[in-house]
């Protein structure tokens, strides 16, 4: 920020308010910054010694994942295929409704229609995880069971839908913000030009803002992939390794949310074991943050003269 | 959005793009009617003045959130407390005051990083640093703790937004005049970025007191008969509550978590009016 240094020059560092606004706020940072080192430091802590005990080659190697088993199995891999299944699932199924209402809130919506879609998307965001599971496990599962009755009580695809609903509002919101970055002339060019505003919408609008919006959807599967409460209320949390939809999913997160019920004892295998799946998916939704936050930047490049994000 | 007026200025919704946008849109609404009428229909036997304050029952006729939303309530004035004044703090500081040093840098992007971190495994963390190694115990304090630090980061990311969205020119000019740092920020800065300061934190607020799964973590009791009455008391909460009665089977419980939901929607609106009454004042002396 260019504003340093010049007002470097202006500033009275002997005013109560200068120290106030230096030593204050510069406390606050190093606090927020200890709080945040101290989830990493403990995260990161807990799962070296987790492989200790268990090699990172059987964690991420293994096949199976069964931490109380007479055998014990921790193989990571059959969670992260079970979160990969939920996020990819939710993901494709609000990736056309949010685009479409981003498309409806930018193009078509007028005022009244905009801000009253706006208000409902806001409030579905403001929505807490808990009430959607409640929702997805006693009104989604008996609604799919009546028309699928072959749907088990606890499936993948009452999670999906409901974690999609989820999800819904950031790539809503976000692929707005990526739209809003397209200058209109190209739309006023385009129709001006002869073309129907549906044609100058599929084939210039919406791929000048495509690098945004594939932002907005690796963020919505980020918070796809760290969702719990929905998950281990519609899902379940079945010992075996599942691939059928119809059944219950095993993710990372329900992992955490089963064994969080049972008392474990600290410093145990499964007490470790927590911390490294815990591990897990801090980077994988840090790795997918940073990547759709680079995207959301990259799309926003050619905005005209625009500051605010 | 004043921007996009000029696209949209009399076009008519027509042609298949905006067909699917409007059925987009409607399935978009449906979702949020469906969601809010499912809970108040399936609310409304057991919401009465008893449900409030009652503690929840083996028998499902005689259950209330009184525990759990004494227990939400002591979480969001710690959480509040400590988290909103600490992240607007750190991104004044962050924004305004700090030198563009490597560790600066570093601090600003793990708390970026942080904010996008699924609150489970702050559970996880608060569970080693607050219940197990200093030995709170599952109280309402390792709870409020945790939420914190899944806050702060939130708080701090869009009270950034908020303090960039505030040009470079206003700071200039009160430099020019003379105007100390601090009195920048007091007053240029502060007050033009005050909406969305207060929007920014929130919003961030309403995200920890929806929070189920960092409590479940630590290990929060959803049958208590007692009203927590200190910060040391064993930790209750609605959301662990409503978990707690969704997954039971029996027809009873689904109303009574309805319910407690509707008590956790009310509580957040609640929040959210106390801030938006401040944030309409604040505007007011702007102008």
């Amino acid at each position: 920020m260019t504003a340093t240094a010049l007002s470097r020059a202006a500033r009275n560092p002997r005013s109560p308010g200068e120290r106030f606004g230096k030593h204050v706020l510069f406390i606050c940072a190093a606090l927020s910054a200890v709080l945040g080192a101290a989830v990493i430091v403990v995260v990161a802590l807990e799962t070296f010694r987790f492989f200790g005990q268990v090699s990172p080659a059987r964690f991420f190697g293994g096949l199976t994942w069964a931490p109380l088993a007479e055998e014990p199995g921790f193989g990571v891999l059959p969670l992260m295929a079970g979160t990969a299944q939920i996020a990819a699932g939710a993901t494709f199924l609000a990736l056309p409704v949010g685009l479409l209402t981003a498309v409806f809130l930018r193009y078509y919506a007028g005022g009244r229609t905009a801000s009253i879609l706006n208000a409902v998307v806001t409030l579905l965001a403001f929505v807490p995880a808990v009430v959607y599971g409640y929702f997805a496990l006693n009104y989604v599962t008996p609604a799919i069971r009546s028309v699928w009755p072959g749907v088990e009580g606890f499936n993948g695809i009452s999670a999906c839908l409901v974690v999609g609903l989820m999800i819904l509002p950031t790539i809503v919101l976000l692929s707005r913000e990526a739209l809003g970055a397209v200058p209109n002339s190209l739309l006023e060019e385009g129709v001006a030009l002869g073309a129907t505003r549906r044609r100058v919408l599929v084939r210039l609008v919406v791929p000048a803002a495509a690098i945004g919006i594939a932002g907005s959807v690796v963020m919505a599967a980020a918070r796809a992939v760290g969702e719990t409460m929905i998950v281990t209320l519609a899902a379940g949390n079945p010992t075996g390794p599942t691939w059928n939809p119809v059944e219950g999913v095993r993710t990372l997160t329900t992992f955490l949310a089963q064994a969080s019920l049972g008392d474990i004892p600290t410093g145990s295998i499964e007490y470790g074991a927590c911390f490294a799946v815990a591990a897990v998916l801090f980077l994988l939704t840090c790795g997918m943050h940073a990547a759709g936050g680079a995207l959301m930047a990259r799309g926003q490049r050619g905005k005209p003269g625009a500051v605010r994000s | 959005m004043s921007e996009s007026r000029g696209a949209r200025a009399g076009v008519a919704i027509r042609g298949p793009i905006g067909a699917m946008g409007v059925a987009a849109a409607l399935v978009t609404m449906a979702a949020l009617i469906l969601l809010a009428g499912v809970l108040l229909v399936e609310a409304r036997e057991v919401l009465d003045w008893r449900f409030f304050l009652n503690p929840p029952s083996r028998v499902a006729a005689e259950g209330g959130v009184g525990p759990a939303l004494a227990g939400s309530l002591w979480l969001t004035l710690i959480v509040a407390a400590i988290a909103v004044p600490l992240g607007v703090g750190t991104a004044v500081y962050l924004a305004e005051y700090a030198p563009p040093t490597r560790l600066v840098k570093a601090v600003e992007s793990v708390l970026t990083n942080l904010a996008g971190v699924p609150s489970v495994v702050y559970g996880i963390a608060g569970l080693a640093l607050f219940v197990r190694g200093p030995g709170l115990g599952p109280s309402i304090l390792a709870g409020a703790l945790t939420l914190t630090a899944l806050t702060v980061p939130l708080v701090v990311v869009n009270c950034r937004k908020a303090l960039q969205a505030v040009p470079d020119e206003s700071r200039w000019a009160a430099f020019g005049l003379g105007a100390s740092r601090w009195q920048v920020v007091r007053d240029q800065v502060l007050p033009a970025a005050a909406p969305d300061i207060v929007a920014g934190c929130c919003a961030a607020l309403l995200r920890a007191v929806g929070a189920a799964a960092p409590l479940l973590m630590l290990g929060a009791v959803s049958f208590t008969t007692f009203v927590p009455g200190s910060p040391h008391d064993p930790l209750t909460a609605l959301p662990t509550q409503i978990f707690a009665w969704a997954a039971r089977p029996q027809e009873g419980f689904l109303a009574l978590a309805a319910g407690a939901s509707v008590a956790l929607l009310l509580l957040m609106a609640a929040m959210h009016l106390v801030l938006f009454a401040n944030r309409r004042r604040r505007k007011g002396t702007l102008t």
